[in-house]
């Protein structure tokens, strides 16, 4: 689907959309590879090749970009977002889709890899004993609705 | 496809539909029900798949709008702050709801006398208690009974565990002397009757793959399908026929499977299509004697659309709150500020549901119905290593109080795949909403710094949750006045004696809560009423 630049030019835009945590414990967007969920996300959005390549062809212009340290990069996809509004929204909300629809992305946020069913998650019920030390204080003070039969009313 | 007359037509396989077809079995009645949609099997439930998440955002979206799929009927919601939200399948929105369970109050049946707005119910919350009983434990109701919210019940079933989430809540509640509980949900909290319990996956919106959850595909309708009662999917009504010469319903002209206009037949024809499907298959119902929609001789049809609009707080901790662990919506309530205070400045009010924080895809891209991703770049990374996993929320879940100007009408351009008008919606919050929802993030906020919240995000505007559209009440309401109500008080229209309806457009108000348990207590009470009166039924 990509070119070869394209694709080193698109991971270095993913990567600035989400970036890698400083310790290199979590990677970013373009090392993870989600360009190549792109193509296959029309399900989301009506055009996600086209919103890139607007983002891309905009980030070309600067043809230094390369060279740039990251801020100034940041910089410049700032500008893209300015200019292309529409085209850099898509974008980002696909990055995030591809990004962390990946299974071995979610237990870096402490979320299991698996499918959720049907293992889902181990959770304790709280004890009887435990419930009615919390729920108490409420108990104590007694009903707090109101009883349309009565005058009060509280 | 065989369309010989039934004796009851249900149109619409969803909560209210389900419940009213299990009461009526007892007659020996033949039953047919139409739907709309098709019978998903749960191993095709998303999450089964690796990529769960994606489908929140296409096929399984609450949003017709989003999932475009051809069982759907697109809702053109360009005058509404809320859009509607649903599910089109057998099982309805319970397929893809949150369980929370809660039931109405008593107060909430009776606004005009104790608070003098919108108007009293024509029955009360003693009437339908038995109803909640009966219908949570077919559904298998999961909570902590002696709430003192309300009048004494006890669910069936021992709460779910209200997690690290929650008990954090609690505390904060306590500090502050407010009331809380843990959630009544339709979500087992043990193996029940063949239903396996709840595994806390938390993509309860997913359709629930353990068959935990009580959405009507797993509970009423097995039953029903076995006693004989016939389901017909992917079949959409157009039209409620009537009998010009003697002003019954005849029964209905629907799409069928096939792609044709079929005519069903049914000496009794039951509406539970939800507050905007409803509405939209009245007013798409016209002859010469309801020029302007069926049993709409009041002009109320599709009038007094009640949502619960919805914000949100949350809170950020120190330690890992786990808010993907568990159901999605469902920890603790709390109702301190649910009744009528003089000394607020809005009356009726509001709950706080405790909700969890949902997968980090959902969570990246604003939160869930929601479209707000949080910021790319750096920020990004801050938010999702040292704020995501240390989130507990607060929902403030408030009363809309009916006003006419509410509305759904049909659509002059937009129709479904059949060709049949879509909705359309007209909606504004009124300022009382306004109010509570002011007032609720303020509490919610004091009460999560009470549990231990280092800080508090807010969304910092007025505006509301644009996909809360999930409770639809209020558009064909009951009431004892054929001049200004559509069904009287067992959910018979006032216009056309053999036609009833069962869903939550009859709600007359909305309550603070999430509808459905009352919903199918209503159902469940009609079809009681329409028992007790079988001999007299179309007098």
């Amino acid at each position: 689907m990509w070119t070869k630049d394209q694709t080193t030019l698109l991971a270095a835009i993913l990567d600035l959309i989400i970036p890698a945590s400083a310790d290199g414990r979590v990677p970013g967007a373009g090392q993870l590879g989600v360009a190549g969920f792109l193509p296959k996300a029309t399900p989301y959005a009506p055009d996600p090749v086209g919103a890139a390549k607007t983002v891309m062809a905009f980030v070309q212009a600067r043809e230094d970009f390369a060279e740039l340290d990251s801020d100034e990069k940041v910089e410049v996809l700032k500008l893209a977002e300015a200019a292309a509004p529409e085209a850099f929204a898509t974008l980002v909300r696909l990055t995030y889709m591809g990004y962390y629809s990946r299974p071995n992305t979610r237990p870096l946020f402490g979320v299991g890899a698996h499918p959720v069913h049907p293992l889902g998650y181990e959770v304790l019920r709280e004890s009887e004993d435990v419930l009615a030390e919390l729920t108490a204080p409420v108990r104590e003070r007694g009903p707090i609705y109101r009883d349309p039969t009565k005058k009060s009313a509280l | 496809m065989k369309n010989d007359p039934v004796d009851v037509l249900i149109i619409g396989a969803g909560a209210s539909g389900a419940a009213i077809a299990w009461s009526l079995l007892e007659t020996r009645m033949r039953i047919l029900c139409l739907e709309q949609g098709p019978h998903l099997a749960d191993k095709d439930f998303p999450s089964r798949r690796d990529d769960y998440e994606l489908a929140r955002f296409a096929e399984f979206s609450c949003d017709p709008n989003v999932r475009g799929l051809p069982q759907d009927y697109p809702i053109n919601a360009d005058h509404s702050c809320i859009t509607p939200v649903n599910f089109n399948a057998v099982g309805g929105s319970t397929i893809n709801f949150l369980g929370h369970w809660p039931r109405m109050k008593p107060s909430d049946f009776k606004t005009r006398s104790l608070d003098g707005v919108a108007e009293d119910w024509p029955v009360d919350y003693e009437t339908l208690a038995p109803f909640y009983d009966m219908n949570d434990q077919t559904t298998g109701v999961s909570g902590l009974g002696g709430n003192p919210a309300y009048p004494d019940y006890k669910p069936p079933l021992p709460p779910i565990p209200i997690g690290t989430l929650g008990r954090t809540l609690a505390k904060g509640f306590n500090d502050m002397g407010w009331h809380w509980w843990p959630s009544d949900v339709s979500i087992l909290s043990q193996d029940d009757n063949g239903r396996q319990k709840c595994v806390n996956a938390g993509t309860c919106d997913l359709g629930c793959a353990a068959g935990a959850k009580g959405g009507t595909n797993f509970t009423y309708w097995p039953m029903l399908e076995n006693a004989g009662v016939e389901l017909r999917t992917h079949a959409r009504v157009r039209e409620i026929l009537v009998d010009p010469a003697t002003g019954f319903a005849t029964g209905v002209l629907y799409h069928g499977s096939d792609g044709q206009v079929h005519e069903q037949k049914a000496e009794l024809v039951v509406v539970a299509c939800n507050g905007v499907g409803t509405p939209r298959l009245l007013l798409n119902s016209t002859s010469s004697a309801f020029p302007d929609g069926l049993v709409n001789r009041s002009g109320m049809v599709g009038k007094n659309l009640m949502f619960h609009p919805l914000t949100g707080v949350a809170g950020v901790f120190d330690e890992p709150m786990k808010g993907h662990e568990g159901p999605m919506a469902c920890a603790i309530l709390s109702q301190e500020f649910y009744e009528t205070d003089p000394n607020r400045d809005f009356v009726r009010g509001y709950g706080l549901h405790s909700g969890r924080s949902t997968t980090p895809m959902t969570y990246a891209l604003g939160g869930y119905g929601i479209d707000a991703p949080i910021p790319w770049g750096a920020e990004h990374r801050e938010i999702m290593d040292g704020v995501y996993p240390y989130l507990a929320g607060l929902t403030v879940v408030s009363e809309d109080l009916p006003e006419e100007h509410n509305r759904v009408t049909l659509d002059p351009d937009l129709t479904d795949s059949d060709g049949i008008p879509a909705p359309k919606i007209a909606y504004r919050m009124g300022e009382n909403t306004r109010r509570m929802l002011r007032h609720g993030e303020e509490r919610a906020a004091e009460v999560l710094l009470a549990a231990g919240a280092k800080r508090v995000l807010g969304k910092g505007d007025d505006a509301v949750w644009w996909r809360a559209g999930w409770h639809q009440m209020g558009t064909c309401r009951m009431g004892n006045d054929p001049e200004t109500s559509v069904v009287n008080g067992w959910g018979r229209s006032h216009d056309v004696k053999n036609l009833f309806i069962v869903d939550g457009s009859i709600f007359v108000t909305a309550g603070a809560v999430n509808p459905t348990s009352t919903i199918q207590a209503l159902a469940l009470y009609i079809g009681d009423c329409i028992k007790t009166n079988i001999e007299t039924l179309f007098d």
